[in-house]
């Protein structure tokens, strides 16, 4: 790697991952990119994934960032299955954004490693008291769950 | 650009409908990467183009002021899109957004040293290599600077300029967010660049928050950056200037003022 | 019982019954389906463009449609809003230019009524009564009294239905082979079935077209193009329900929606999904089909807090 290259790959670790600020930067204004780059992600996370974000209301970005902030972008739509997915597996998935997550699982297939490709074949999930179906690219959710409390 | 066109606006689908019935509107500029190479347009972008708008595309993941090569597969993406769409030009950003492998997720600025300017020429170069029209370089609002920048901006960006001859696009809004955050004069910068070059103006809000003035798009343009639009017509004005806003759309009644704001700080009739 | 006959079931061959049958059923479906197209067609001097979205919400989905269109509508004029306990409540006045589904609405919000109880308030169903009538007067929704005659042939296909099944219990009885009257029975099942449901229609030919038309002009309303409902207000916020479904008001007000308990109907494509046109494209997809972007594709990777690159 040319030195151009290392220097600009410290400066992306630093703010995306969570590495120390290369020396010679203004620390306050590369934290000051740092928290804007996590808000602008949050808003693209939110955008994929209305119900996710909507489910934490204003505690949206608070909680997006803490997730996010070692996590460099792989895009909103996996960036929000991530979270999405972890936070099922800690139990802590508010059930819209668990119906949202269900329905999206139906609809396509993801390893956590690759792009989200569209399912060809039928599919059917199911979330915290819903159930997904879906068929030839329509979703039909049946038995929605009862709306969280959280507006 | 020979042709002048006036006031354009960003396509985003988000304001398909919006932009589709902009009586005046002969120029618009669409996201490279959202634009499919092969298949279906976005809806509402094919009738614009039937309509004689000139769309151009406007690339954001080239990473052109990256230290690798620019990815030949994204180069070619860019310029079947150009095609597509009938552009008269292309644009793309001095910047870099990965390195290491890893993406940023946003466009970071590129240190103004030789190394880089050398950097930048040769992706610049071989992007041209593939495209059938010209190409116009857009510098960006940076936070912060690098610690060893040997050239100030203005001849930063006219050296780029030169050596790869290529067009330039210049965001007003970067150049005020710019000077602001460092208090310098944004006019200042204007009489350091080749504004022969021009071929088409950004124009966009942003917000400030603990004393940094972020260039948001999602906000509306403030009156300095309309001032700044109208000096940049008294000394050269462009063939076409464009408000760029990428979300939080306000009413249709404060965007066409946002648009009639611009025809009116640039001279250019309304398109509203 | 009965003794084991040698002549055949009713007097009549196997094979002939069956040609008999599969004849009388086939033909019933045809003079169904012509009459249906009668009965269905509508007037062409009707103009779907000129209605408003909830009429329009109503000949896509029904009574509920176009009850979630006007709540769409009340929501993007700030005119009413959900309470935590899924009641509605007025949070603004209601707008001018309202119609009876409109107030009828937005006076049950000031009753605090529970959203999902709103479909059957007296004022609102006489609102949805007179909107399905004046539509039935311009000849764009089927009067139910039409659905009801065109579902008799629904009912010979049901009496064809009970013809065959009782052939098969008596040519059981007299150990007859039934393996072809068994088919012709379930295809006498299906036809009548496929009548049943396609008499259950609740626009003309004529509407269908003028929709079909009307969701291309609003192409920019779709889900998929996550319309920004503040720039095309109100209106647009109806017509994007009418059109597109009730996962519109998902997509406009997501808390508002789950809150008030909108069913999903109508929707294709999942959850929030403007996912399903780009392929899923992620960030690091190179150039080819979906440039790469999730974020973008869909547009608005664009810029934002001081550069691009999203």
């Amino acid at each position: 790697m040319t030195s151009l290259g290392r220097r600009q790959a410290e400066l992306v670790a630093a703010l995306t991952a969570g590495a120390a600020v290369p020396p010679g930067f203004d620390g306050r204004l590369v934290e000051a990119a740092r928290v804007a780059l996590l808000r602008k992600r949050a808003g693209e996370v939110a955008r994929q994934w209305p119900e996710l974000a909507a489910a934490f209301g204003r505690g949206w970005p608070r909680r997006w960032s803490a997730w996010a902030a070692a996590r460099p972008t792989r895009g909103s739509l996996r960036d929000g299955w991530d979270l999405a997915r972890d936070l099922r597996a800690a139990g802590e998935l508010p059930a819209a954004a668990s119906a949202e997550l269900a329905a999206r699982e139906a609809l396509m297939s993801y390893d956590g490693s690759s792009a989200p490709r569209n399912r060809r074949a039928p599919a059917v999930r199911g979330a915290a008291g819903s159930l997904v179906v879906q068929f030839a690219g329509r979703v039909r959710v049946l038995r929605r769950p009862a709306a969280g409390p959280h507006r | 650009m020979t042709t002048s066109y006036g006031v354009g606006i960003g396509w985003r689908p988000e304001i398909a409908g919006f932009v589709a019935e902009l009586p005046g509107l002969r120029f618009a500029e669409v996201v490279a990467e959202s634009v499919h190479a092969h298949g279906d347009l976005p809806p509402g972008l094919a009738e614009l183009i039937e309509r004689g708008v000139a769309v151009v595309p406007h690339g954001v993941k080239l990473s052109l002021g990256g230290a690798e090569p620019v990815e030949p597969a994204r180069v070619a993406h860019l310029a079947a899109v150009a095609r597509r769409v009938a552009a008269p030009l292309v644009s793309e950003h001095i910047a870099f957004v990965r390195a290491g492998g890893v993406e940023a997720g946003h466009l970071l600025p590129v240190p103004r040293s030789r190394e880089a300017v050398d950097a930048v020429v040769a992706n610049v170069r071989r992007t041209q290599a593939e495209l059938d029209v010209p190409i116009a370089l857009e510098p960006i609002a940076a936070l912060f600077d690098w610690p060893d920048d040997e050239l100030d901006e203005g001849a930063f960006l006219t050296e780029i300029l030169e050596r790869t001859d290529a067009l330039l696009l210049l965001d007003v809004a970067n150049v005020y967010a710019n000077a602001r955050n460092r208090g310098t004069e944004p006019v200042a910068l204007f009489d350091r660049l080749p504004l022969e070059r021009v071929a088409y103006v950004h124009v966009a809000g942003g917000a400030e928050h603990d004393g940094i003035y972020h260039d948001t798009h999602t906000d509306a343009v403030p009156q300095p950056v309309l001032d700044l639009v109208t000096a940049l017509c008294e000394r050269h004005r462009p063939p076409a200037l464009m408000l760029e806003r990428d979300g939080d759309y306000p009413a249709a009644p404060e965007l066409r003022g946002e648009l009639d704001a611009i025809a009116a700080a640039s001279g250019y009739p309304a398109v509203t | 019982m009965n003794l084991a006959a040698q002549g055949d079931t009713w007097g009549i061959t196997g094979p002939s019954f069956l040609i008999l049958y599969i004849v009388t059923v086939v033909a019933v479906a045809i003079l169904a389906a012509i009459h249906r197209r009668i009965l269905f067609a509508g007037d062409s001097g009707a103009h779907v463009e000129r209605l408003d979205p909830q009429q329009v919400a109503y000949l896509n989905g029904g009574d509920r449609l176009a009850v979630y269109a006007a709540l769409g509508g009340l929501r993007g004029a700030e005119a009413i809003d959900s309470n935590p306990g899924k009641t509605l409540r007025q949070a603004g006045p209601l707008p001018a230019g309202a119609t009876a589904l409109d107030s009828a609405i937005y006076n049950a919000a000031g009753r605090g009524i529970r959203a999902r109880d709103v479909i059957g308030d007296e004022w609102v169903v006489a609102a949805l009564r007179q909107l399905r009538e004046a539509l039935e007067a311009q000849r764009l929704a089927v009067p139910p009294a039409r659905a009801k005659v065109a579902r008799l042939w629904a009912l010979a296909g049901a009496a064809l239905v009970l013809l065959g099944v009782a052939r098969l219990v008596d040519g059981l009885q007299n150990d007859k082979p039934v393996l072809f009257l068994i088919g012709a029975i379930v295809l006498a099942v299906i036809l009548s079935i496929s009548m049943l449901r396609r008499s259950r229609r609740r626009a003309t030919r004529v509407a269908d077209k003028g929709m079909t038309a009307l969701r291309r002009k609003h192409e920019y309303l779709s889900p998929r193009m996550s319309p920004s409902y503040a720039t095309y207000g109100a209106t647009g916020a109806g017509m994007g329900i009418a059109l597109f479904g009730a996962a519109s008001l998902y997509t406009m007000d997501p808390a508002f929606a789950s809150e008030a308990e909108i069913q999903r109907i109508n929707s294709s494509a999942g959850a929030g999904g403007s996912s399903s046109s780009c392929g899923g494209g992620s960030s690091d997809g190179g150039g080819s089909s979906c440039g790469g972007g999730g974020s973008s594709c869909g547009g608005g990777g664009g810029c934002g807090g001081g550069g691009c690159g999203g």
